[in-house]
Order: structure tokens, then C-alpha cells, then sequence
């Protein structure tokens, strides 16, 4: 029997890291490079997932922004899963997170979504507190995560994935 | 005219060279699928997106998986997509009846340009914003600094606050010290303890020294307090060095000599209080640091200028530390030093603020020679201070009545009063002193300024206020302007600062119960 696919898009503000989220959860590489995306980069993993079984997941990384447009849409359509990314250091791109959180509501209501926070290994220079993090905790689970370390990666991809059916 | 397919009307060459154009850029892959995404057929230019004639199968999968969550039965269009790393293609899915297609068209030039372009603008708006950051953070710095400074400088007042206010208070008890030593001095001449009151006198004036030195210092911190020109009487400041330091220049075997020059004016309109200062600190400095041979100064006044010249023998500054003998709080200039390092920054400063000038000559060994020159106001005015006077022919049976809360200062002043002939009564506080005078209004009364409760001025005004006509001596340990001002306004006719000059006061004494 062949894993169902769920189909996981990316959001978030451009130069959060989210190609590197992806580099670092299908291929465990990094790169310190910033390379802007284009469109968009579709990977795919098979996941356990104890009793519920494996899923492959199909990682949709669309290209940054801060809200979506016609194209972002259209790029959403069909996902089972939102993991928005945000980087610590930058808290105005918490705020587009959220925001894109809100308005892919319309196109994939039913979608499990995640936050990851990224750039932990540069948690000295964070501008979003603690604080802010334990409010969103109330609504969305979040991760702080590191894609240049790993820290935090695989929990936040594999939170999504239990929640996809099997 | 058929607008619904132009393409028709257009010339063969051109419709061709259109052709060779669009396929030529996008080199279109074609996949056919039946529903359920059973792969039917490939069509185009495999070879180009990686196919070589391999088997199509993995990349159809990819493709199934792309559309993961999307319909088949209707067309769609996903513009620059990269599969699993590959080069970027345009996905167009064409539907049909019982098939569907999935069209590959290549999108790498056009994602290179755009790139560029949004790699600029992210880059640019990243930069902008670590801009702004490290200008936020210099900002902060910038407020940490101010702050910094702000603390500072009030760690600073308060610095010269505290040192102004011990200086102060050291001026009461030495008031007693120096009245209670004149007492014994005048009682017992012939007494063989007159060695340790020597001893007892040496240490009381360098604390004295010490006490203006550090008020002085702490004065200049805060801002120099305005010059005070008066008619200064320079032969009673050189009778004052005489007897404050001849004794201790004997003691140590030195001679010793404080002298007006052959010709000189015998008065100077200058500052009193700060040539007084620069002279005994000059004097001191230089009976400290010569331990044999002799130790001279001479003022020399021609009424436009006034100098001062103190010669000594004594241990001398090497050349290195004449510079950095005039810094305070500097010890090491003079081998052997024991003071604060006070005496000599004191000195630069208030002859700086007098606008004169001070000129130091010295070799190790040998000696120090110290020169200032002042420059004098023309004309008259009056004496600073009441010329020193020799006690005891004044009106014996004044009733005096001397308010002090101090009970040393009290017993000394009664004693010194006594001593000359008066009837003393004692209160201790404004109000007791105010029931004294209401009861039986003495002659003369002598009262502190700084008293618990109802202060000397406030004393003084009311008495006034209720018609006392008597003299009134007020006593204070504060030597500015200011206090002195406030005392006379109040209602005092003669201001004393403490520690009491017992010469002087006893001439104040005698001119305010004569007046």
C-alpha cells in the first residue's frame, strides 16, 4: 500500500528561511547563502508516523511575501497543510505569518497549520519575546527552530504530518 | 475577418518563425494521462528536461504528487515550478474528455531575470532594515552614554556636596579647639605642656588648611563663586601667617620670615578670602617640605600689582613633577609628601580665577621658589576684615547673651567672654534665645546661624521685628558671600565665620559693643 500524499505549503515573509527549512528537513544540508525564490520549489518526504503510518509529504516552498496575491492563491490550493515561518530576529515577519495565515484561511480552510520561528542559533539577536510566542501557543503550535542546527525542524514538519489523516 | 483564431490570417514564413521561436524557448515537454493519472504518452522535447529516453515514469509521479490535492478535469496553470531541484518549467494542465496533459514549458531565462530583480529589492530591503537596526542600536548606545553621563555627573555633585558639607561641619569642632587652646595658651604661658599645645595647634591648622582646601575644591567643582574685591589690610594677613605658622617653622629649626617689602603699599583691593588662601597654602607647602635651613615670604604691593614670593629650602620638585604638582589630589610629586595633594591645584586655581599668575622655579635638594602676581584694583574701600586686635580694653559688664546649640562652643564662648570681663547668659536654641532677650535685652547677642528649630536668621529678624535694638553678632560656619548677606539682611551688624579668629573676634566685640 502506497503512503497518501498531503500536499504542505511554506509561507512567510521573504528571508525567513524557508528553502533552508526544507534543505535542511528533506536533504539535511544548509546553505548560508540567501538565494531569493522564485515561484516555487516542490520537494517531497516519506514520514512515520507510528500507528497512523507513513505519508509522503509534498513540500510546497513558495516563494516569499509578505500577503498573498493572485498567484500565491493559486499556488495554495489544494494543501493539507500550512507550516508559516517567521524569523525571530525580524518581528515584523511574525506579523506577515500571521497575516498569510489568515488570508490562506479562504482558500484552505481545513488546513493543519504550524509556526516555526526561525534563526534560533541567532536567539541573542531576537526582537520576538517570549511572550508574544506563549500567546500564539494559545491558537497554533509554534517551534523555534533552527535551520542552519536543525533544532526544532523535524518536530515542527512531524507535528503537521500527525495531524494529516492516514 | 476570423478573430477567433488569428493565427489563421497570419503569412506562413511568419506563423513558422513563431513557431520555431516558442518552441525553440521553451522546449515543451507534453505528458498524457488517463484519469487515476495512468500515464498514457510523452510527446516533445524529452531529452532537454532530462528524460534521454529513460523511463518517464518517476517524473510522471512527480507530477501526480505535484498535483497532490488539485482537480484533473479542468485546466490549470502553475507557473515557475522547480521539481525535486530540476530546472524551472511552467506546469500547464490541459483536461479533456478521457485525458488530460500535463505540459512542461521552460522557465529558466525568465526565472533568472526575475530573480535578479528580487534578489536586488531582498537584499536591498534586508540591508535597509540591518540599516535601521544598527541605528537603533547606536541610538541606544548613544541614550546608554547620556545616561551614563547624566549618573556621573550627579555622582559627581554629589561628590563635591559631601566633601563641601564635612568640610563645613569640621569648622565647628575647631572652633572649639581653637578656642579652648587660645584659653589655655593665655591661662597657663609658663605651663611645661605648652609643647603638646604646639603639638595640638601644628595639627589643628593643617586640618583647618585641609577643611578650606577641600571646600575650596569642592567650591571650584560646582562653579568658581564670583570674585569679592575689598581693601585688604596686608600687613594683618602677614601678622596671620606669622603666628599661625612661625611656631610650627620653629619647632622643626628653620628660620623663618613673612614680610611686606621695603616700599610696598600696605593695602591691596583684591579678593582677601582667596590671597589669605593662596598665602598659607603657599606657606604650608613650604614648612612642610623643608626639613632645614629657612623658609621666607614677602609681599610686594606697587598698586596696580601685588606679589607674593615664598622661598624655601627644602626638598624641591624634580622638573618631570613640576607640571604635574599643580594636579589634585596629586601625592607623588614631592618625595615624602603626607598631605592631600590638594594645596598646590587650589592654588593654581584661585589665582587663575583672580586672573593673576603663578610661576613655580625648584631644584631637587635645594629648594622651591614660588611666585604670584596679582593684578590689584585701583582705589579704596573697606577693610575685609576687622584688623587683629589686642583683647581685654573693651566695655568690662556688657550683658551678652550667646546662643549656640553646640554646648562646647557655648562654654567657649562664655569663657572667652568671661575671660574679658562680660556677663554672659547662655540659650540654646532660637526660641529660648528670643525669651531671653524678651525678658532682659542684653548689650550685645552673639548667636549661631545654624540652630534646631527656629534658625539664628529667623531669631535675629524677629528680635528686630520686636524693636531690639542691641548689637547682634552673628556666628556661622559658612564663609560664602551669600551666608553673609543673608545674616545682615536678617538684621546682624556683624557676620563672624567659624573657626573663630580669636583676635578677630575679639575686635569685632569690642567695635560692636562701642558703636
Amino acid at each position: 500500500m502506497t503512503a497518501p500524499s498531503h500536499k504542505l505549503c511554506l509561507l512567510g515573509d521573504f528571508g525567513v528561511g524557508k528553502t533552508s527549512l526544507v534543505a535542511r528537513f528533506v536533504r539535511s544540508t544548509f546553505s548560508e547563502r540567501y538565494l531569493t525564490t522564485v515561484g516555487v520549489k516542490v520537494d517531497s518526504k516519506l514520514v512515520e508516523r507510528g500507528q497512523l503510518g507513513p505519508a509522503k509529504l509534498v513540500i510546497w516552498d513558495i516563494a516569499g511575501r509578505d500577503a498573498l496575491d493572485a498567484l500565491g492563491m493559486n499556488y495554495l490550493r489544494g494543501a493539507s497543510a500550512l507550516l508559516l515561518v517567521a524569523d525571530g530576529t525580524r518581528e515584523s515577519s511574525l506579523a506577515s505569518a500571521l497575516d498569510l495565515l489568515m488570508q490562506s484561511r479562504s482558500i484552505v480552510p481545513r488546513a493543519v497549520a504550524a509556526m516555526a520561528v526561525n534563526k534560533l542559533d541567532l536567539v541573542d539577536e531576537w526582537e520576538v519575546g517570549p511572550a508574544v510566542l506563549m500567546e500564539i501557543r494559545r491558537s497554533l503550535p509554534v517551534f523555534e527552530t533552527s535551520a542552519l542546527s536543525g533544532d526544532g525542524v523535524e518536530a515542527a514538519f512531524a507535528d503537521l504530518a500527525a495531524r494529516l489523516p492516514a | 475577418m476570423n478573430l477567433a483564431d488569428p493565427s489563421r490570417l497570419l503569412p506562413a514564413r511568419v506563423r513558422d518563425y513563431l513557431h520555431e521561436l516558442v518552441i525553440g524557448r521553451t522546449h515543451p515537454l507534453v505528458l498524457s494521462f488517463a484519469p487515476g493519472w495512468r500515464l498514457l504518452g510523452v510527446a516533445g522535447d524529452g531529452a532537454f528536461h532530462g528524460l534521454h529516453g529513460e523511463d518517464p515514469t518517476p517524473l510522471a509521479a512527480e507530477l501526480r504528487d505535484l498535483f497532490t490535492g488539485l482537480a484533473t478535469d479542468r485546466d490549470q496553470s502553475l507557473p515557475f515550478v522547480e521539481l525535486g531541484g530540476s530546472r524551472p518549467v511552467h506546469v500547464h494542465l490541459v483536461a479533456g474528455a478521457d485525458r488530460f496533459h500535463v505540459l512542461l514549458l521552460d522557465a529558466e531565462d525568465e526565472r533568472q531575470r526575475q530573480q535578479v530583480q528580487q534578489q536586488l529589492g531582498n537584499e536591498a530591503a534586508l540591508a535597509g532594515l540591518a540599516q535601521s537596526r544598527a541605528i537603533g542600536q547606536l541610538k541606544e548606545i548613544r541614550g546608554a552614554l547620556e545616561r551614563q553621563h547624566a549618573s556621573l555627573e550627579e555622582a559627581n555633585a554629589f561628590k563635591g556636596a559631601l566633601i563641601a558639607t564635612l568640610s563645613h561641619e569640621f569648622r565647628t569642632p575647631l572652633t572649639s579647639i581653637f578656642g579652648y587652646l587660645h584659653l589655655l595658651e593665655r591661662r597657663h604661658p609658663e605651663d611645661g605642656g605648652l609643647g603638646e599645645l604646639q603639638a595640638i595647634r601644628r595639627n589643628a591648622t593643617y586640618l583647618f588648611a585641609l577643611a578650606e582646601n577641600l571646600l575650596e575644591y569642592a567650591r571650584g567643582e560646582s562653579g568658581a563663586v564670583p570674585l569679592d574685591p575689598a581693601r585688604t589690610e596686608l600687613a594683618v594677613l602677614v601678622e596671620d601667617l606669622e603666628a599661625m605658622f612661625r611656631p610650627l617653622a620653629e619647632d622643626k629649626g628653620l628660620a623663618f620670615e613673612v614680610g611686606l617689602a621695603a616700599g610696598s603699599a600696605p593695602t591691596a583691593v583684591l579678593d582677601g578670602v582667596r590671597l589669605r588662601q593662596v598665602a598659607i597654602n603657599l606657606v604650608s607647602n613650604a614648612v612642610r617640605y623643608t626639613h632645614q635651613g629657612s623658609v621666607r615670604a614677602r609681599f610686594d604691593c606697587d598698586g596696580s600689582r601685588l606679589r607674593l614670593r615664598v622661598v624655601d629650602t627644602g626638598i624641591g620638585i624634580s622638573e618631570e613633577f613640576q607640571a604635574s604638582v599643580f594636579q589634585p589630589f596629586n601625592r607623588g610629586a614631592q618625595a615624602g609628601s603626607k598631605g592631600a595633594g590638594l594645596g598646590l591645584s587650589i592654588v593654581r586655581r584661585l589665582v587663575a580665577q583672580m586672573r593673576g599668575q603663578l610661576r613655580l622655579g625648584s631644584r631637587i635638594g635645594e629648594g622651591s621658589c614660588f611666585e604670584v602676581e596679582l593684578p590689584v584694583e585701583p582705589g579704596g574701600g573697606e577693610p575685609a576684615a576687622a584688623a587683629a586686635h589686642p583683647g581685654g580694653r573693651w566695655c568690662r559688664g556688657a550683658d551678652v547673651l550667646v546662643v549656640d546649640d553646640d554646648p562646647d562652643i557655648a562654654q567657649l564662648l562664655e569663657a572667652l567672654l568671661v575671660d574679658l570681663g562680660c556677663r554672659v547668659r547662655i540659650a540654646h536654641d532660637g526660641a529660648a534665645a528670643l525669651a531671653e532677650a524678651a525678658r532682659q535685652p542684653p548689650d550685645l547677642l552673639l548667636i549661631d546661624v545654624q540652630l534646631p528649630g527656629l534658625s539664628g536668621n529667623a531669631a535675629v529678624f524677629q528680635l528686630r521685628a520686636r524693636g531690639y535694638r542691641g548689637r547682634i553678632v552673628t556666628l556661622s560656619a559658612s564663609a560664602t558671600a551669600t551666608a553673609r548677606e543673608a545674616a545682615l539682611h536678617a538684621g546682624a551688624d556683624h557676620y563672624l565665620t567659624k573657626p573663630l579668629d580669636i583676635d578677630a573676634f575679639l575686635g569685632v566685640m569690642e567695635r560692636a559693643l562701642r558703636e
